[in-house]
């Protein structure tokens, strides 16, 4: 099955690193994306916001670097949780896009 | 034969009833014999003579007498009787679980002699060992001057030992029996006029008498006991203390013996070797302590001249036992004291219902310690603060952290109480809704994130923490809920520069845990102490200023009814930590239910008030100790066997009028390490009906368990404190 999503995105807040009970690392982000798509043969601006969440032995790396920055992330969506249908990024890649 | 003597001999065996073996002479009930049983070789103790009826070529013979020790006495195997009786257990199990380990083995046991030695007249006439001979002769010129202990004589001379059995053998010494009559005691503090008063009342009353000692906390009721027994050593008696085991600490048994400085004194608790237990026992019964201490057990020391039994701490449920001979210390401790002639003091200051019930009827008499000994020492004051709409900070309100930094900037000690060890009672999946059950049990496995695995705290399982979820996969696994481990951490973060001690089963496994702890904590090392019901018990912690009751609702609405019960004692026991100096104290709760109304009774410290609201609400439910209560438990791998025999054994005897049996119904932890549990209920509003009925069964219950085959356990439980 599909589930693949690639954004480009401002990272706007970054949690402080956590850690599962056994012991792996949550880095949880906040990402928000603007660009220009077209639509209907027409351009136009798109802006959207979405949790991200980067586990496992990259994420200390990463963690107080990425507030502000703009990142390109790539990873599949899940539902934040069992009672909660909204989306959240879990970045398999990431890397900085030079601005 | 003619000196072929027959007689019954009790066995630990799981058999119900008695033996009967032949011996060379008619050995006196009591006496310690060895026997064979099948292919082994096993301990046992006369009851008396055997029976008459049967072939004498089928018995086999008594294979040695062991008797190192005199004969138990007639008191102590009447006590044995009793509880086989009352509790239904058979007799040799009783009397297997009444002696020291020491002794239930097949083989004689040596006892050391722990008597002084002084001069007899001989030699008090014989000359003293030559001047170049040292050591002999600084050793004789010390008994010249008076008794001398084996540990007294080796400081003196290298050859103690040696010389003084030489001088022994040679008729020039002897042993001094041990009399504490004029031994010097230690002054105690002034007597408050509650104290004295209580000293009054139960010195007035001749023979058995039976009393509750119902002091608030901190209110004195140790120098109580210490008076009580100081008068008992005086009539040359012997006073027997039971006590919790928790606290069974070195600190009271120095409090003891600072007070009775040369009286011997016999401590018995789970921390001694089986050969110090035995001669503790045998000391004991000898004669020759004047004060035995100990858990539960100690119950069935026997005694040669009891005076007084005292019973600290009564309402805790570590004084019954829950496997094997089901025996409650209380109970037998009043049955002992009342066989003696003798007075028995109940004390607490949550006392349970049972004792409170009999004081009610008028069986026991109740004395009131209501103000702390302490003149400047007040109650502290109780704020119950509703949580419902409150956001938590790790379990912690907004008020409760306040609480604990302002403590912390005047530099005194706080507690924060928790009744849940490890990090959090439970992980669980957020995308799948997987939580951590035991394989085992009917239980959650708790987060001890210290050492990274999830721990069964019903069966003891250890797993290592799951990678991820064994469901989905996820990865992002949660722990849910609080328990000291993860408060000890939080705390450490929310009250800057705190130092956080925490104080659970845990942290104090180990066998010097508790100096290391009495050390920081009396050090001022510590700001804030975490821990669980631990801390609800006797340990006398300096200035504990405040107190913080995370979560206390568990026990508000329980299917156990004696939860309500217990939760009061636990939190009052955990505010009386508070305030104990001259500062005064204060104690918040956390809860969701801030109306109910053991918080009302809590804030008003009305122990006696709320005792009576809790007896009315078993009186209309009919349940203990209004009416009598017996658990007939079975358990199996499936609960199908442990139901079928249950209920066998139900149809087997219909109850007489008056005894209702109910159920089977499970029992509250289903399902425990593996096996499934199930009950039947046996009520009745009197006891002797009870004990007819269950009398009446019992071949029922071993003839339907005989058919139900080895997987199925069942036990039979009087006067049960767990469901």
């Amino acid at each position: 099955m599909l589930n693949r999503l690639q954004l480009t995105a401002t990272v706007e807040r970054e949690a402080e690193l956590r850690y599962t009970p056994a012991g792996l690392p949550v880095l949880e982000m906040w990402l928000k994306h603007q660009s220009r798509q077209r639509e209907a043969d027409l351009e136009r601006d798109v802006a959207c916001e979405i949790q991200a969440v980067l586990i496992g032995k990259e994420a200390p790396r990463w963690s107080g670097k990425l507030a502000g920055q703009q990142i390109a992330a790539s990873g599949f969506l899940a539902q934040r949780s069992l009672r909660n249908p909204r989306l959240v990024l879990h970045i398999e890649h990431v890397e900085f896009v030079k601005g | 034969m003619s000196n072929e003597w027959r007689v019954e001999v009790a066995l630990d065996v799981p058999l119900p009833g008695t033996f009967t073996y032949l011996a060379d002479s008619p050995l006196p009930a009591g006496t310690r014999v060895a026997v064979p049983f099948g292919s082994r070789r096993l301990a046992g103790v006369v009851l008396g003579p055997g029976a008459q009826e049967g072939d004498a070529d089928k018995l086999k013979r008594v294979d040695a007498v062991l008797d190192e020790l005199p004969p138990l006495p007639s008191d102590w195997l009447e006590l044995v009787r009793f509880v086989a009786g009352y509790y239904h257990a058979p007799i040799g199990q009783v009397v297997a679980t009444a002696l020291p380990t020491a002794l239930r083995d097949a083989a004689p046991v040596r006892l050391a002699d722990a008597r002084p030695w002084r001069l007899s007249a001989a030699g008090s006439l014989a000359e003293p060992p030559a001047a170049r001979a040292k050591a002999q002769r600084a050793l004789w010129l010390a008994l010249v001057e008076g008794p001398l202990t084996r540990e007294a004589a080796r400081a003196l001379a290298g050859q103690a030992s040696r010389l003084l059995a030489d001088w022994e053998a040679a008729g020039w010494l002897e042993r001094v029996d041990v009399d504490w009559r004029g031994a010097p005691v230690a002054a105690g503090p002034e007597l408050t006029a509650a104290q004295a008063d209580a000293l009054a009342q139960i010195g007035a009353r001749e023979g058995f008498s039976a009393w509750l000692l119902f002091g608030v906390t901190g209110s004195g009721k140790t120098e109580v006991y210490l008076r009580l027994i100081e008068k008992t050593l005086a009539e040359g008696r012997q006073a027997l203390v039971l006590i919790p085991e928790i606290n069974l600490t070195p600190q009271l048994l120095s409090r003891f013996a600072a007070r009775f400085p040369a009286t011997p004194l016999a401590a018995l608790h789970s921390g001694l070797s089986d050969g110090e237990r035995l001669s503790a026992w045998a000391d004991a019964w000898r004669g020759r302590a004047g004060i035995v201490i100990g858990t539960r057990l100690a119950v069935f020391t026997p005694l040669a001249r009891l005076g007084i039994v005292i019973v600290d701490e009564e309402h805790d449920g570590s004084f019954k036992q829950q496997d094997g001979v089901r025996y409650h210390a209380r109970d037998l401790a009043v049955w002992r004291a009342h066989r003696a002639g003798v007075p028995v003091v109940l004390g607490s200051a949550t006392p349970s219902l049972e004792t409170l019930y009999k004081v009610e009827s008028g069986r026991y008499r109740l004395l009131r310690l209501a103000e702390r000994a302490h003149a400047s020492a007040r109650l502290p004051a109780v704020r119950v603060l509703d949580v419902r709409r409150q956001k938590l900070a790790e379990g912690l309100s907004e008020a409760a952290v306040e609480t604990l930094r302002a403590a912390k900037r005047r530099g005194e000690l706080s507690l924060v109480f928790i009744n849940r060890r490890g990090f959090s009672p439970v992980i669980a999946c957020g995308d799948c809704g997987w939580s951590s059950g035991c394989r085992h049990c009917h239980a959650k496995m708790v987060l001890h994130l210290k050492e990274r695995r999830l721990r069964c705290h019903h069966c003891g399982a250890i797993e290592p923490v799951p990678h991820a979820c064994p469901d989905c996969g996820n990865v992002d696994l949660s722990p849910v809920g609080h328990g000291t481990q993860r408060i000890e951490d939080a705390l450490a973060r929310l009250v800057p520069g705190a130092r956080v001690l925490r104080i659970d089963r845990d942290s104090t496994g180990r066998k010097d845990a508790w100096d290391a702890i009495y050390r920081r904590v009396h050090g001022g090392e510590v700001d804030i102490l975490v821990g669980t019901q631990m801390l609800a018990k006797g340990h006398d912690f300096p200035a504990l200023s405040r107190v913080i009751v995370v979560n206390a609702d568990a026990g508000l609405y329980s299917a156990d009814y004696r939860a309500t019960e217990r939760l009061f004692a636990v939190l009052t026991q955990v505010a009386g930590r508070a305030g104990r100096a001259d500062s005064p104290g204060e104690v918040l709760v956390q809860t969701q239910w801030p109306d109910h109304p053991l918080f009302a009774a809590l804030i008003a410290h009305d122990t006696l008030g709320y005792a009576k609201t809790l007896l009315a609400e078993r009186g209309s439910a009919a349940l203990p100790p209004i009416t009598c209560q017996a658990i007939l438990r079975a358990d199996a791998p499936d609960i199908v066997d442990a139901n079928a025999f249950l209920e066998a054994v139900r149809d087997a005897l219909v109850p007489p009028r008056g005894v209702s049996v109910l159920g089977p119904v499970p029992a509250l932890m289903a399902r425990l390490a593996g096996r499934e549990r199930a009950q039947l209920i046996v009520e009745a509003p009197q006891r002797a009906p009870l004990h007819a009925f269950l009398d009446a069964w019992r071949p029922d219950l071993e003839a339907a368990a005989r058919r139900a085959g080895r997987a199925l356990r069942w036990s039979l439980d009087v006067d049960p404190q767990e469901l």
